[in-house]
């Protein structure tokens, strides 16, 4: 008799705190989390998720997070993707992941129809997927601008800063040989010439294994170019430490993910003075409005570890999980895709520093044409390609850290808070 | 052209120090030394924890790396090849799962990120218009006075002729009065330093990380199956094909077609001279 007392109550133990736990909001993280940009999602939503559920939860439930690494691998990316929907059951998913990774798993999306929020992928070609099949890419958000917003105003600092105040008129590419150095390069190369009159005199790609950057150097000079373009994303301290140690007597910048860090300095062993790159907004040297701020002084305060400061993908996570959230408690929660998408595209937070508008996190709509590109984004993060920025901020600032390990935006001109220079041993 | 020329004699001096230390056991010891790589990754990060964590003299640094890849090849000799006492696969497969290890290890104690080291010589220098740096330079030359030392080593000294004779025939050998288990226990820990010190210059000119030791120890297995067996020219040139090899399809062709041709090579010399270029026939 008291063995089947005790089985019935623990029986009934297991039956109550498994629908308590079911009640609760699953989050999953898909992400590497070995990587500075894998961690800074992560912990930009364990904060997230630390302050919702401080202030009751959501829908009176209470959130909770699993993580799943991908370790910057696209099949692992797959199976992370699997695993959170299958074996997790999580409501919403949301994505530190690389393009090539993103890439991987967008059919898993697809198929399970997951509510999913990318905080770091940029491709524009998952944009166009959106455009083309709304109802398919329902569940789809990415909120960091999108490649092609990215390379537009980068080209406007190729034609402000580069062709007018530096007086370049050639480039050379130097791009890895992954999605997002494919569609980098590709938008930079029909962009730069018409736009901003350089001509593109040759494209380099190389494995993202590469260890000994010299001959690619040695052939990048005898393009006769004014400047190199560098894409990495991927080992990208190799390149900006070795085109510092090689003191390669051209000017280089581009897109250097690697930079887009505080460790950076550290990483390169001091030999990355001199680097550019374009970042998405906030970067490292970029001026906090008091909320986002405040979410730093609770970063540093959490962690210890590096990343010391988030990328901008942990402030994309930060905002993008709460708004995702909000959506889900206007939608009665994440089950109704349609419901939720709708409400997720009404989310508009705008972030004021000094009384002007500074960082904006909102979804350009359906149908809705941005005017410099003249095309649509739907289900993307809002961005601003034009000065003086009053719409929202711009799509990417260019940073650069110079030889004395300091680091400042160079560009646009509004935001930035150093000039561009070259290199000391570029003559 | 000439920048071709500099480039390829400079990777391709460095690569001849990466390789050298691995032909020895393959001569001598006949084992494949898969773990090869880690002495190359574990002297790498113990430059980097004494030169540029603790801030010792560079020479510490690298008398550091040197000396625990002594330890490293003694140690794998005593504990490993001696106690597997010939048998070449288990070998082959527990050197391999050690390297597995010690990336693991060097994950643990320096995290998986990459590290750059700063230049062993700082400065750079311009030769018809190649980017010099003396990093590579004092890496290509110490290389040479390495080889020509080793060779010297082989050639003039008991030792050396005995590790020649163990190369050749180790039950002659131990007739002939040699220890031919001493012998190969020599050779393990020079190895052990080679590749330690190749591993500071190759990390110094290209960057460090956990899982470093893949490409050197490729680089190494291509040059000693083309090179053959028991030949220092022959992995000296064969270091010099490799290292041009690669400088020139970068440089004038593809960049991310690299390493494919150093893997063409080894295929095509394994199916037309098994032997390798240099390598002399084994009778058994």
């Amino acid at each position: 008799m008291t063995y089947t007392k005790g089985l019935a109550v623990g029986l009934m133990t297991s039956l109550l705190a498994s629908t308590a736990f079911a009640e609760d909001i699953k989050v999953g993280f898909i992400g590497s989390l070995s990587s500075d940009t894998g961690l800074s999602t992560l912990r930009g939503a364990e904060i997230a998720i630390e302050e919702l559920n401080a202030a009751g939860g959501i829908l009176g439930q209470q959130i909770t997070m699993v993580s799943a690494d991908t370790g910057e691998d696209v099949t692992e990316g797959v199976k992370a993707y699997e695993y959170l929907a299958e074996t997790e059951e999580v409501d919403f998913i949301i994505s530190g992941s690389i393009d090539d990774v993103s890439l991987g798993w967008l059919p898993r999306m697809q198929e399970f129809q997951i509510p999913t929020l990318d905080t770091w992928t940029s491709y524009i070609g998952i944009i166009d997927m959106v455009a083309e099949d709304p109802e398919l890419m329902a569940p789809y958000f990415m909120n960091i601008a999108s490649d092609e917003a990215l390379a537009t105003l980068y080209i406007n600092f190729g034609a402000d800063v580069l062709k007018a105040k530096m007086g370049f008129d050639s480039v050379v590419i130097v791009a890895e040989d992954t999605a997002f150095g494919q569609a980098i390069t590709g938008l930079v190369t029909e962009a730069l010439a018409p736009v901003a009159g350089i001509e593109v005199k040759d494209t380099i790609i190389y494995d993202i294994g590469t260890v000994d950057f010299a001959p690619i150097f040695s052939k990048a000079q005898s393009s006769g170019a004014d400047f190199i373009y560098q894409v990495s994303s991927v080992n990208s301290q190799v390149i900006s430490s070795q085109y510092v140690k090689l003191q390669v007597p051209m000017a280089m910048t581009g897109v250097n993910v690697s930079a887009l860090g505080m460790e950076y300095w550290e990483d390169t062993g001091g030999a990355g003075g001199g680097i550019s790159t374009l970042s998405p907004i906030p970067s490292v040297g970029f001026p906090l409005d008091p909320v986002s701020q405040g979410f730093v002084d609770t970063y540093q305060a959490k962690y210890t570890s590096r990343p010391v400061l988030p990328h901008f993908n942990g402030f994309n996570a930060y905002h993008g999980l709460k708004q995702a959230m909000a959506a889900a408690e206007e939608a009665g929660g994440f089950d109704d895709v349609k419901a939720w998408n709708a409400a997720m595209l009404k989310q508009d937070l705008r972030l004021e520093k000094d009384g002007k508008l500074w960082l904006r996190y909102g979804f350009w709509q359906h149908g809705e044409i941005e005017e410099v590109t003249q095309r649509t984004y739907p289900q993307n993060a809002r961005f601003d390609l034009t000065a003086p920025y009053d719409d929202a901020q711009p799509s990417m600032v260019v940073v650069q850290w110079k030889e004395d390990g300091t680091v400042g935006v160079v560009y646009p001109f509004e935001y930035a808070s150093t000039e561009f220079e070259l290199p000391s041993w570029v003559k | 052209m000439t920048q071709i020329l500099i480039q390829g004699l400079l990777l391709s001096g460095l690569y001849a120090l990466i390789a050298m230390g691995f032909m020895l056991i393959f001569s001598i010891g006949r084992t494949l030394n898969l773990a090869y790589g880690a002495y190359l990754m574990v002297g790498g990060y113990v430059y980097f924890w004494l030169s540029q964590q603790l801030g010792l003299p560079k020479i510490v640094g690298i008398g550091g790396a040197v000396l625990v890849g002594v330890l490293m090849g003694l140690l794998k000799h005593r504990l490993i090849v001696k106690t597997l006492k010939g048998d070449h696969v288990a070998v082959e497969i527990s050197t391999l799962i050690l390297a597995v290890v010690l990336q693991a290890g060097v994950v643990l104690v320096f995290g998986d990120s990459s590290k750059i080291l700063l230049p062993i010589v700082p400065g750079v220098v311009t030769v018809a218009g190649a980017q010099v740096t003396y990093n590579i330079l004092v890496a290509t030359i110490i290389s040479w006075v390495v080889i020509l030392a080793l060779y010297a080593f082989v050639r003039g000294t008991h030792t050396g002729r005995a590790m020649q004779a163990v190369s050749m025939d180790p039950k002659g050998a131990a007739i002939s009065g040699i220890d031919p288990d001493r012998i190969n226990l020599i050779t393990w820990g020079i190895s052990g330093a080679l590749g330690a010190l190749g591993g500071v210059f190759f990390a110094s000119y290209t960057q460090l990380y956990p899982s470093m030791w893949v490409a050197p120890l490729i680089i190494s297995v291509a040059v000693v199956i083309v090179g053959g067996i028991g030949s220092i020219l022959g992995t000296l040139i064969v270091a010099h094909i490799v290292g041009f090899l690669e400088v020139i399809i970068v440089s004038v062709w593809a960049p991310e077609l690299r390493g494919v041709f150093t893997m063409l090579l080894i295929i095509g010399v394994l199916v037309m001279r098994p032997q390798g270029l240099f390598g002399r026939e084994e009778t058994h």
